[in-house]
């Protein structure tokens, strides 16, 4: 399983025997933890979601993640993001980061749009000047317009998304963790992100990417790593690789 | 390939490799390291408190108005009832001031430690969705508390002036020594109970039962010389040393003593000679080792909240 960017650009991402399992317990509260003391394994169920994982990422190169849903996609764009620690193997990354996981990347509801833009700003690791200056450009390309004022709480689910997508891009990332979040825009905005990307790849940056649709993925990515049940099992070209998913879901 | 990606694969190259999340979990160095983390984001610290400070009166028409009512109040109701319904006002002179400036330092602790406790909770959005050092979550909460106190402290500065009892002597310096002490208590329980919340959110309830106890465990409503006159008549001073081991007890003597003038003179009420509060002995030596072991305690909770920040975001 070699990459196919070229051996001269650097390495990214380099997670290596990355597993991350989930307990899931029954019990959550003092009691029942109390009640059912001695007998605590019978309340925990072991899910490993995911499994020696080992990936390196090399500058530039647009990386799709796909498998069956629970295969354990998102999970490895949260590790690599640092959002989740794995029990066992490490992920090191270098560069700056900007992460589109789930819906409005922490955004807060009673805050309008405009404060909301900051705050994210310098979660994303902007000073006040520099959101400053990108501001208009950045509600330019959400298409918000004066709803930039408005509370957040009072937003669309698409308004959500293109303002979080918006600032996402314009801090200048270096590497760009997408998780899905493409799908709630129209198909005008959609458009507009799938320019926004292919501009980025021409810029070197890096994109790691989790979607279901194989006409977005065959469209953007040079690679393609398919997980089942938490494990890597393909990881090469496009093309083979969703032959490899469609051959996964029956498993 | 384009000049600019080659430029961007040239200086990426040169970057050093950083693990994502938090860095070392084990040795005390991670404190360290922790703490400087924590000061690189100090941008984002400041607009985290003022989003908890927007955002709480956010949608009301009074807005801020409304975190000066409830001290206010409660200084009404502990005035009328304790003061002068059940009279302790006639053992402790200047009363008013006196609850109000106890109320203050009070509010200041239990906000941080009942706001400190949930802040992970709270911020579940974004912790579940962009890695930012977490500590960041309960010292929000510590600011947001001590803006609120910076604004009853003015309003207890301005009373001592209105009624002409304003502290003016050396004393005045044990204020901030207490104002310290309580915020280096209440950032370390913070820290500590925030982390042991995303496990098992019994906590914050059991924090709300605490702080309703141990605020009667702190001479707020009742001054210290009770405190002395009933151990030491029974002969038990024991109890009195047991009681100033409590840091927020201490704290809250050494408040009194800097802006409750009249704690430290003799005054007359009602035909009754009030002599001035038996304040503790070697209560300097006290407030710094209390000082100290609460900054022990700190380094302690950073590190059980790193040891236990790393499922954070699957637990809540």
């Amino acid at each position: 399983m070699s990459s196919p960017a070229p051996e001269s650009t650097p390495v990214v991402v380099r997670a290596s025997d990355v597993s991350k399992r989930f307990v899931i317990r029954k019990d959550k509260s003092l009691k029942e933890r109390v009640v059912n003391f001695g007998r605590s394994n019978k309340h925990k169920d072991d899910f490993w979601a995911l499994r020696d994982v080992s990936l390196e990422i090399s500058a530039g190169s647009t990386v799709g993640l796909v498998g069956a849903n629970g295969s354990g996609k998102s999970t490895l764009l949260k590790v690599i993001g640092g959002i989740i620690q794995p029990d066992t193997g490490i992920v090191q990354r270098r560069g700056r980061l900007a992460a589109l996981l789930e819906l409005g990347a922490g955004f807060h509801p009673d805050l309008t749009g405009r404060e909301n833009v900051f705050l994210n700003g310098a979660i994303l690791g902007l000073s006040r000047k520099q959101t400053e200056q990108y501001f208009d450009s950045i509600v330019e390309f959400s298409e918000i317009g004066d709803f930039i004022d408005t509370q957040v709480k009072f937003y669309s689910s698409g308004m959500y998304v293109r303002l979080a997508f918006a600032i996402a891009v314009h801090v200048d990332p270096d590497l760009l963790l997408v998780d899905e979040v493409l799908a709630v825009g129209d198909e005008p905005f959609q458009e507009k992100c799938m320019a926004k990307i292919r501009e980025f790849q021409k810029e070197g940056r890096t994109i790691v990417f989790v979607s279901h649709s194989s006409a977005q993925i065959e469209d953007l990515c040079d690679r393609v790593v398919v997980l089942s049940h938490g494990e890597a099992i393909f990881d090469g070209g496009t093309v083979d690789g969703l032959e490899a998913l469609r051959e996964s879901f029956g498993r | 390939m384009t000049d600019q990606a080659t430029e961007r694969a040239q200086r990426l190259a040169t970057l050093p490799f950083e693990s994502s999340g938090p860095t070392s979990v084990r040795s005390v160095g991670g404190f360290v390291s922790a703490v400087r983390e924590i000061f690189g984001q100090k941008e984002l610290l400041d607009l985290l408190i003022r989003r908890e400070l927007k955002s709480r009166y956010k949608d009301s028409s009074l807005g801020f108005v409304w975190s000066l009512i409830r001290p206010l109040t409660m200084l009404l109701i502990y005035y009328v009832f304790i003061g002068q319904v059940l009279g302790a006002a006639r053992g402790v002179p200047d009363f008013a001031i006196f609850v109000y400036a106890g109320l203050t330092l009070w509010g200041l602790y239990s906000e941080i430690v009942t706001a400190g406790t949930s802040s992970i909770i709270t911020n579940a959005g974004l912790i579940k969705k962009v890695y930012l050092p977490r500590e960041i979550f309960p010292l929000a909460s510590v600011g947001s508390a001590l803006f609120n106190f910076a604004i009853q402290m003015g309003i207890l500065l301005l009373a001592t002036i209105a009624l002409g009892q304003f502290p003016l002597s050396w004393d005045l310096l044990y204020v901030p020594v207490a104002v310290i002490i309580v915020i280096i208590y209440g950032t370390a329980l913070a820290l500590l109970l925030s982390a042991l919340n995303v496990y098992l959110r019994d906590v914050q309830y059991l924090v709300e039962v605490a702080i309703l106890l141990f605020f009667w465990a702190s001479p707020i409503v009742y001054s210290w010389s009770f405190v002395v006159n009933a151990t030491v008549q029974r002969g038990a001073s024991w109890l009195g040393e047991l009681y100033l081991l409590n840091p927020i007890s201490i704290s809250m003597i050494a408040f009194d003593r800097g802006i409750w003038k009249a704690g430290s003179e003799q005054r007359v009420i009602e035909g009754n000679v009030i002599p001035a509060q038996p304040w503790p002995e070697h209560m300097d030596i006290r407030l710094v080792i209390t000082a100290i072991v609460g900054l022990v305690f700190v380094v302690i909770a950073q590190r059980i909240f790193a040891r236990l920040q790393g499922n954070f975001a699957q637990e809540i």
